[in-house]
């Protein structure tokens, strides 16, 4: 079977640098699974979500060891502007990536782009919008609306083009906790509806929820990956490579450090908080 | 109240029926009615014409205040290069002599004319920046089929100006912060401070720019000609149909300018010697 | 509850930028010798507009804010910032000069301090914030965004404001690095004598860090208080779009079996559950 996304024994080093930013890396996405990838910074994360989008080695100059194949095929042989089609990209600066005049004006471009008919971009825009709650804003300039809704025009932008997988590098990294949330929430929404995603993110309290399956990269390395509700039950590791657990984790997790607790972590508050009941 | 170029237009407006590209029509055709008019008060008329287009336009009128002062520096600036700085003339005729400097009423009348050009080719650039937003540019220039590539290096242009800015508010902020203050201090010192502010812009717009790039890129598009072969649809163009009452707009204009050429140049019209202005202004200096 | 005179009373305090936009409505507030004070709310709810009140890039469109003996209105920006510094979010919008040295002697220069002042200062301020003498010479933009941040927060210690503000200290940085710069502030106001004020939309930081909590929605001030007791305000921070961190959450949401709903720690959380088994097992 082919999977969407087939990553083996593949290393990047960029250009004069004196480090591999990833090292042997194996990796196979499914079609429709969620996947957070969470890391210390300088851990390659954006390096593996570029290396999946063609950024690299299309726009980075670097020595490439391995393959990565997108539905079978390897990233450099697809023509130009094809692979983006297939791999949508949020980044995580919200400034940087809004291009046009208007809102409309960037949803519209990246569809004019893959030369839809008018119709066809019509469509797309009203369901785009819907599900990102844009609408209102379409006339307006960058320069009115917050950051917080710019980083739902990228990710509108990108959905416009309907990519068969979404990735996204730290989006919520620069906003405040409600804007955080609807951009979760259009996650939430996407998973619903089948939908490959890829997120790169601190925030685990949003991010847990909805992934399926957690990798921790660690000096350019894959540390761990497994199924979200495993992945938390090694937190010694994950302390260790200096990520942050959420709290009522973090407490379970020192509750049985101290031999007062045994069995699995728990996930969130909700479970978190059952635990204690069942124990009182 | 929408934003465009250079202030308010509110919600609803009557030039909002207008198509863009008659917007840049009027602009680029009336401001050159007053290089074939001579007639200061034809001049004025033009500009009270624009004034009360703005007005129609429900323009917030406060933000032609800033240009009072520019508009009376202008008239001193040029009344003083036509009279103090205007020379020795002894064909022209002698109004007054002070302080030793000659004024001449040929001069004089001269710089009256001038300005009273000016003044409504500002007044038609003030209307279309009050009434236009950067799309309408934008819009315009495509709908008279201007390659995609220009018109999207232009929106990017006026996008990144647009971020210059805010940086170059946030920067000043740093600088007074860091205790740098400019009351009082001699305009060259100002001029070399002010070169510091190019640094920190300079550095956050190359780090932007790779971003930038890749953003690009992730969408599809590439300067490299490849994405230019797709036949794009222009979405954008689709709502705004040029309509009939456009078409007339634009022949009206394009019929006001023959009017004048024809004027000017068919019957020797807009002449100084026919001025009213001109010559009640003689007879009160003489 | 404190008797001494503050280093910051700000009265009646409003403010409405030059659009029109009224962004500070009727603030009271008052800031003291030895505070940790984080400034909390949504974006677009005055936090950073009162910040730049404070250390006069903004003047009040009425009201006064008064820095121990200066009023805001009256007073030079060089006269401001001695007393009360401002460290941006992006280093990239404050670095200016050629080269760290350079950067952090900016300000003393600007108050013209003379040149062995200068340079004493910048010393000191480089080695508060761990900045190795090997970078002086560096150009700042080649620095990573760690050192950066620090350079950046050198040249306003060189500075000595008794008052710091630092806005959003911990964006973008990892779990490691977020807590490597909020001890570092912690320790510039334990052991160095500095209030420290940080805007911020990080919950678990607020609750490791600050000792005080001002919560701001739509220009207002809607809760000041110590840490623990603003985080029990649930149906406030809700109306200001913010959560306490998750451990916080979860005490409030077991209230009932004995925990602390103001509970701000993983540590104190731990404590609590041996405390209230102990008592269980041992009648």
């Amino acid at each position: 079977m082919v999977h969407l996304i087939e990553i083996e024994n593949y290393s990047w080093q960029y250009l004069n640098t004196p480090q591999e930013a990833l090292k042997n890396i194996n990796l196979k996405i499914e079609q429709g699974s969620f996947v957070g990838i969470i890391g210390p910074n300088g851990a390659g994360k954006t390096t593996l979500a570029y290396s999946m989008d063609g950024l690299i080695p299309g726009q980075y100059r670097g020595l490439k060891h391995g393959v990565v194949k997108i539905r079978g095929i390897e990233v450099e042989e697809y023509p130009r502007g094809r692979l983006q089609q297939m791999v949508g990209m949020v980044f995580s600066d919200p400034e940087a990536q809004f291009t046009a005049m208007t809102v409309e004006d960037e949803l519209v471009f990246g569809m004019e782009n893959l030369g839809m008919s008018l119709p066809e971009i019509r469509e797309r825009l009203e369901w785009v919008t819907e599900l990102t709650e844009l609408k209102h804003l379409l006339l307006k300039p960058p320069y009115e609306i917050s950051g917080g809704q710019k980083q739902r025009v990228a990710l509108a932008a990108v959905l416009a083009m309907t990519p068969e997988v979404l990735i996204l590098d730290e989006p919520t990294s620069m906003l405040d906790p409600v804007s955080r949330k609807r951009v979760f929430e259009v996650l939430q929404k996407l998973k619903q509806s089948q939908n490959t995603v890829i997120v790169i993110e601190h925030s685990l309290e949003n991010l847990i929820p909805l992934a399926d399956r957690m990798i921790l990269l660690a000096d350019g390395e894959i540390a761990l990956d497994a199924e979200t509700g495993e992945f938390f039950q090694r937190l010694d590791l994950l302390l260790e490579k200096g990520i942050s657990p959420p709290g009522a984790m973090r407490f379970f997790y020192e509750l049985t450090q101290k031999n007062l607790y045994h069995g699995r972590l728990p996930l969130t508050v909700d479970e978190a908080a059952a635990l204690l009941r069942g124990a009182a | 109240m929408n934003k465009t170029l250079l202030g308010y237009v509110p919600k609803e407006s009557p030039i909002y029926f207008i198509h863009p590209f008659v917007k840049l029509y009027f602009l680029l055709v009336v401001s050159l009615f007053p290089m074939f008019i001579t007639q200061p008060e034809v001049n004025l008329f033009i500009m009270a014409v624009i004034l009360l287009l703005m007005i129609w336009s429900r323009v917030d009128l406060r933000i032609l205040r800033i240009y009072v002062p520019v508009a009376i520096a202008m008239g001193w600036i040029i009344l003083l290069s036509y009279t103090v700085l205007g020379g020795t003339h002894p064909e022209f005729e002698l109004l007054a002599k002070v302080l030793g400097i000659k004024i001449y009423w040929e001069r004089l009348r001269d710089g009256v004319v001038v300005y009273c050009r000016i003044l409504p080719m500002i007044a038609t650039m003030v209307f279309f920046l009050t009434t236009s937003r950067e799309r309408d540019v934008i819009v315009a220039m495509r709908s008279v089929r201007i390659p995609f590539v220009v018109t999207y290096v232009f929106a990017m242009a006026l996008r990144s100006s647009g971020m210059v800015l805010e940086d170059f508010q946030i920067v000043r902020q740093a600088e007074q912060a860091r205790g740098f203050d400019t009351t009082g201090k001699s305009l060259g010192y100002k001029i070399r401070k002010y070169v510091m502010y190019m640094i920190p812009l300079f550095a956050l717009s190359l780090r932007r720019t790779e971003e930038f790039t890749n953003a690009l890129v992730a969408r599809g598009y590439a300067f490299t000609g490849e994405a230019a072969k797709v036949k794009r649809a222009d979405y954008i163009l689709t709502h705004y149909s040029f309509k009939l009452h456009d078409g007339i707009l634009v022949a009206l204009i394009s019929i006001l300018f023959i009017i004048i050429l024809t004027l000017r140049y068919g019957y020797n019209a807009f002449s100084l010697d026919s001025s009213l202005l001109i010559n009640w202004l003689y007879q009160i200096l003489r | 509850m404190n008797t001494q005179t503050p280093f910051i009373r700000v009265s009646n305090l409003n403010y409405q930028y030059p659009d029109g936009t009224h962004a500070l409505w009727d603030i009271n507030l008052e800031i003291y010798e030895g505070e940790f004070i984080a400034f909390i709310g949504q974006n677009g709810s005055g936090k950073t507009t009162l910040s730049k009140c404070l250390n006069g890039l903004f003047k009040p469109t009425s009201g006064d804010v008064i820095v121990e003996d200066l009023n805001s209105k009256t007073s030079s920006i060089v006269q401001m910032v001695r007393r009360v510094g401002y460290v941006f979010q992006n280093p990239d919008h404050q670095l200016f000069n050629n080269n760290c040295w350079d950067e952090i002697a900016y300000g003393p220069r600007n108050i013209q301090l003379p040149e062995e002042q200068v340079k004493e200062r910048v010393e000191e301020a480089a080695q508060v914030v761990g900045l190795p003498e090997r970078y002086f010479s560096e150009h700042p933009f080649f620095l990573s965004k760690g050192l950066r941040q620090r350079v950046a927060i050198a040249s306003i210690l060189a500075l000595r404001p008794k008052l710091i503000i630092v806005d959003e200290p911990t964006t973008g940085q990892d779990a490691r690095q977020s807590f490597e710069i909020m001890d570092f502030l912690k320790d510039l106001n334990e052991n160095h004598g500095h209030i420290i004020v940080i805007i911020t939309h990080d919950m678990p930081i607020v609750a490791a860090y600050a000792r005080r909590v001002v919560a701001m929605g739509q220009g207002r001030i809607l809760a000041d208080g110590p840490t623990a007791e603003v985080f029990k305000q649930t149906e406030l921070l809700a109306q200001t779009f913010l959560e306490p961190p998750q451990i916080t959450q979860l005490a409030q949401r077991v209230q009932d079996l004995g925990y602390d709903p103001g509970t701000l720690t993983v540590e104190s959380m731990v404590a609590q559950h041996i405390a209230l088994h102990a008592s269980q097992d041992n009648p």
